[in-house]
C-alpha cells in the first residue's frame, strides 16, 4: 500500500497514467485526492485565464486573397535564367558556328598550300621536263644494259 | 438535418473555418509568444497558410488538428527564429494572466481564495515560459485547449510516447514552481 502519492505519481496521474494501484490509492486517501483536485482546479484556473485573455482579440474578417502575383521571386528568377538562355544561347551558339567555320577555312588554306608545296617539290625533283622522262628512262636503261654486256665480257 | 460536412467540406466555406477556429489558434499563439501582436500576425499566417494549402488537406485528421498542426509549426519557426537574433525586443504587448484570473477567481472566492488562485495561476504562467519548446506545446495542447495524447501526435509529429514524456517533464516542472510558490 502506498503512503501518498510521490510527485512522480501525481504528474504520472495528470498525463493519464493511471494504473489500478494508483486508482485504489486515490480513492481511499482524502489528502492525496485533495492535493489532484487543487492541481487540476488550478490548471483549469489557467485554461479559464488564457481562454479570457485572448478572447479581447476576434476573428479577423477574411478575405480570400488575392491570386498569387505572377512576379514571385523563384519565379522571376526563373524567368531571368529562361532569358539569359534565350538570349546568349543563341548569340554563343553562332559565335561557336563562326569559329568553326573560320577554323575549317584555315585547315583548307593550310591543306592547299601543302598540297602546292607538294606539286612544286615535285617538279623540282625532277631531272627533266615531263615530257622528257621517257628518254632519260631509255638512257637509264641503254647504260646498264651497256655495263652488264661489258662484264660478261671481261 | 443536414447532413454532417465532411473536414474537406469544410474547407469549402473558409470564412467559417476562421469564425470556428481563430481563438483557439490565436490562444496557443498568444500563450507560446506571450505577445498579442506577435500572435496576432502568427495566427493570421497560419489561415493564410492553410488557405493555400487546403487543396492538399486530405482529411485524415480533423480541421482543427490540422490547424493547429500549422500554428505548432509557425511557433517553432517563431522561437527559432527569435533565438538567432542577438538581442530580444522589449515585449510592447506583453500578456498578464494575472489580471484574467483573478476575475475569474472573483466569482463567489473570498478575498483569500482570489488572491491564491491568482498566485497559483501566476506560477504556471511564469513556469510555462521557462519550459522548452516542446514541453510548452505538449503543455499548452493538453491542458488550454484540451487535446487529448492522439491529437498532440498528430499536430506536433511525435510519437504518443514522447508526447507523454514531454508532458510528464512540464507538469513535474510546473508543479515544482507551484511550490515555491505556495
Amino acid at each position: 500500500m502506498i503512503e501518498h502519492l510521490s510527485a512522480e505519481q501525481i504528474s504520472q496521474w495528470m498525463v493519464g497514467e493511471r494504473t489500478p494501484q494508483l486508482e485504489q490509492h486515490v480513492t481511499g486517501c482524502a489528502a492525496c485526492r485533495g492535493e489532484l483536485a487543487q492541481l487540476e482546479s488550478t490548471l483549469s484556473q489557467f485554461r479559464s485565464a488564457m481562454r479570457d485573455t485572448s478572447s479581447t482579440v476576434g476573428a479577423p474578417a477574411w478575405r480570400e486573397p488575392a491570386p498569387s502575383s505572377w512576379f514571385t521571386w523563384p519565379r522571376m528568377a526563373l524567368t531571368a535564367a529562361a532569358l539569359v538562355i534565350l538570349v546568349v544561347a543563341p548569340l554563343s551558339w553562332r559565335a561557336h558556328v563562326e569559329q568553326q567555320n573560320v577554323r575549317e577555312q584555315a585547315v583548307q588554306v593550310a591543306l592547299s598550300d601543302s598540297q602546292l608545296l607538294e606539286s612544286v617539290d615535285s617538279e623540282i625533283s625532277q631531272a627533266v621536263p615531263e615530257p622528257m622522262e621517257p628518254l632519260v628512262t631509255l638512257a637509264t636503261w641503254n647504260s646498264t644494259a651497256a655495263q652488264k654486256q661489258k662484264l660478261q665480257r671481261q | 438535418m443536414a447532413p454532417a460536412l465532411t473536414s474537406s467540406q469544410e474547407l469549402d466555406d473558409f470564412d467559417s473555418v476562421v469564425r470556428l477556429y481563430w481563438q483557439r489558434v490565436f490562444r496557443f499563439a498568444l500563450a507560446s509568444l506571450r505577445d498579442r501582436h506577435s500572435a496576432e500576425s502568427l495566427a493570421q499566417d497560419c489561415f493564410f497558410r492553410a488557405y493555400r494549402a487546403r487543396a492538399s488537406f486530405r482529411g485524415e485528421a480533423s480541421v482543427s488538428t490540422w490547424l493547429m498542426q500549422i500554428a505548432v509549426n509557425l511557433v517553432r519557426d517563431h522561437v527559432r527564429d527569435r533565438r538567432l537574433q542577438f538581442w530580444k525586443r522589449a515585449r510592447q504587448t506583453a500578456v498578464d494572466v494575472s489580471a484574467a484570473a483573478s476575475w475569474i477567481a472573483d466569482a463567489g472566492a473570498s478575498p483569500e481564495a482570489a488572491a491564491s488562485t491568482k498566485e497559483r495561476v501566476q506560477a504556471v504562467w511564469d513556469a510555462t515560459e521557462n519550459l522548452s519548446e516542446r514541453q510548452r506545446t505538449v503543455f499548452l495542447l493538453r491542458f488550454v485547449e484540451d487535446m487529448d495524447l492522439l491529437e498532440i501526435a498528430a499536430a506536433t509529429g511525435m510519437k504518443e510516447g514522447t508526447v507523454k514524456i514531454h508532458l510528464f517533464r512540464a507538469v513535474q516542472a510546473i508543479r515544482e514552481r507551484m511550490g515555491r510558490a505556495k
